[in-house]
């Protein structure tokens, strides 16, 4: 990364640990839904921007992260233990979930990973012996961690800040190593990996199974933030939303989830004044935005820094 | 001379069609053979049976006397078998130098290895060293997709060699690469035979490219062998010519 690159990164970092101190609760409450999903879409654009598999399945393993904490937080586990059980247990399911994709691409694999999402939301619905229906699971405590409360609404936002932090940091540092460049290859040249010696069978259910543990992580966050869940937040509208915030944040591009997130988390906040428009300007924005710029807000904003670096390079070299 | 590969009376069908009609031939130790045979012969298909790419319908391969049909590509290539494309194949993405990279990063350590040890694999030196070997090295760094035609099929054979095979496939090395660079390709694939000592065997139409490189050469038509044989002669025989050329 670029000098000018890492200067926004921890631009980002202070305005990320400042913020707090000068929103409202609600302000906070937006800006850890955020950081929530951020999770979220950092699992999806691993699996599906580097590993290049397409999957709509991502809202479902976040559903499923939350139900997991929601439901044995009142058994006495601890915050941590069901925390770590969110992550193993999508982990799992995503592994399950990869098969799939073993035999069929693109809009097939889509396809079935669009009706895994519709069964765990009819699950989710229709189990109320262990979820409780469409009444939902209320009040998801925020946890104690070492003495630090973190029930107050700031307290919360920097818990959910740390633990993206850890999972950036720890996906930053599998995107380096070898298995980001198999990752990689998986997308642009499955059948020339695997004559270069790669397991693709291995590594794209590797894909699909730390993506969707991120997706578990962030679920698990997400119930003690909203402290309401039910099927509804985790239909296929939330998968379609994640999808969106890694094609329009820069899919493939590292940082991509965090605008990605932020612009969907924001926008619909900002375009309150157009009361009932808002989302047919939002889809319209999308539309225009994925016509003009398929590499998103990210793959923009560095063809604008080209520009004008090469701008500034010509200005130099002529008399 | 040890046998290498050995490919015994391999069919392979699509449908009604029969591309390969058993076939079975040898590769020595330390050859270069050369399959020749006009479009549609069944080169490329015989090349993905023995490779694992497709699912012979009948048939044996075996290298080094061990029967490998039906293992995986992944496998195989493990075993020290590796091959290029007819088709132009590098990740256009990635830089030259995490192309070769990769092509080697699997064949040591393990999953865990891979994912906690260093980036690079321990790599850098071996590909830097045959980035050298195939002169790419001023490009190192730039995107494969960069790369003019030529300079990437120098890079597809580069990482059909990264690992060290002892056994190479070529699909049409020379397909598409001007005669400039056509000459550079063939120089490079003579130096690192002779230093490895390894063995090829390359599908290719470049009449002259085949002439100058291989040491026997197997015509293929209609997906059986119709000659065999040192490439001069070859060259001669009334049964090629009119394969060729039709009636």
């Amino acid at each position: 990364m670029t000098r000018f690159g890492w200067i926004l990164v921890a631009l980002a970092a202070v305005v990320a640990i400042a913020a707090p101190f000068f929103l409202k609760p609600f302000g906070i409450f937006l800006i850890s839904t955020w950081v929530v999903l951020t999770i979220a879409a950092i699992g999806l654009n691993l699996t599906l921007g580097y590993a290049g598999q397409i999957s709509l399945a991502q809202g479902a393993f976040v559903g499923i992260g939350a139900y997991t904490v929601a439901l044995l937080t009142p058994l006495g586990a601890p915050f941590p233990i069901a925390f770590v059980a969110a992550g193993l247990l999508c982990f799992a399911i995503g592994w399950v979930l990869g098969y799939p994709a073993l035999r069929v691409q693109h809009h097939y694999l889509a396809f079935v990973t669009l009706a895994f999402t519709t069964l765990v939301f009819l699950v989710l619905r229709n189990e109320e012996w262990l979820t409780n229906g469409i009444y939902g699971i209320t009040g998801t405590p925020r946890p104690d961690l070492l003495g630090w409360k973190t029930g107050g609404a700031r307290d919360f936002y920097f818990l959910c800040l740390g633990v993206l932090v850890v999972l950036s940091l720890a996906t930053w540092w599998m995107l380096r190593s070898p298995w980001g460049r198999a990752f990689v290859a998986l997308r642009e040249n499955p059948i020339r990996a695997l004559s270069l010696g790669l397991d693709t069978r291995r590594y794209t259910l590797m894909a699909f199974a730390i993506g969707s543990s991120l997706g578990g992580f962030s679920g698990a966050l997400y119930a003690p933030l909203v402290q309401f869940i039910e099927p509804n937040s985790f239909s296929l509208g939330l998968s379609f939303n994640l999808l969106l915030m890694v094609i329009v944040g820069g899919s493939g591009n590292f940082f991509g989830p965090f605008v990605g997130a932020l612009i969907a988390v924001l926008l619909p906040e900002w375009l309150r004044i157009t009361q009932g428009y808002y989302l047919i300007v939002y889809a319209a924005a999308v539309m225009v935005m994925m016509a003009f710029c398929p590499a998103g807000v990210l793959g923009l904003a560095e063809r604008a820094i080209r520009l004008v670096w090469r701008g500034d390079k010509a200005a130099g070299a002529s008399p | 001379m040890t046998v290498v590969l050995e490919v015994s009376n391999m069919r392979k069908t699509f449908g009604g069609i029969v591309a390969v009609d058993n076939v079975s031939f040898d590769v020595r130790a330390g050859e270069i053979l050369g399959i020749i045979g006009p479009n549609g012969s069944g080169k490329s298909t015989l090349f993905n049976c023995v490779l694992g790419q497709l699912q012979p319908s009948a048939g044996d391969v075996r290298i080094d006397g061990n029967l490998t049909t039906g293992m995986r590509p992944c496998d195989l290539n493990r075993l020290g078998v590796s091959r290029t494309f007819q088709l132009l194949q590098v990740f256009p993405q990635l830089s030259v130098r995490d192309n070769l990279i990769l092509a080697g990063q699997e064949h040591q350590g393990s999953m865990a290895s891979r994912l906690f040890g260093r980036a690079d694999a321990g790599l850098s030196d071996d590909a830097a060293r045959m980035i050298e070997f195939f002169r790419l090295s001023h490009l190192a760094g730039e995107q494969a997709g960069s790369l003019s035609y030529g300079q990437q099929k120098l890079l597809d054979a580069a990482m059909a060699f990264m690992a060290g095979p002892r056994l190479v496939l070529l699909d049409e090395p020379a397909g598409g690469v001007n005669l400039t660079m056509l000459g550079q390709l063939r120089e490079r694939l003579h130096a690192y035979h002779a230093e490895r000592s390894a063995t090829f065997v390359v599908i290719e139409h470049q009449m002259e490219f085949v002439m100058a490189l291989c040491t026997r050469v197997l015509v293929l038509a209609e997906g059986r062998i119709i000659a065999e044989g040192k490439p001069q002669d070859i060259r001669r025989d009334p049964i090629v010519i009119e394969a060729y050329l039709g009636h």
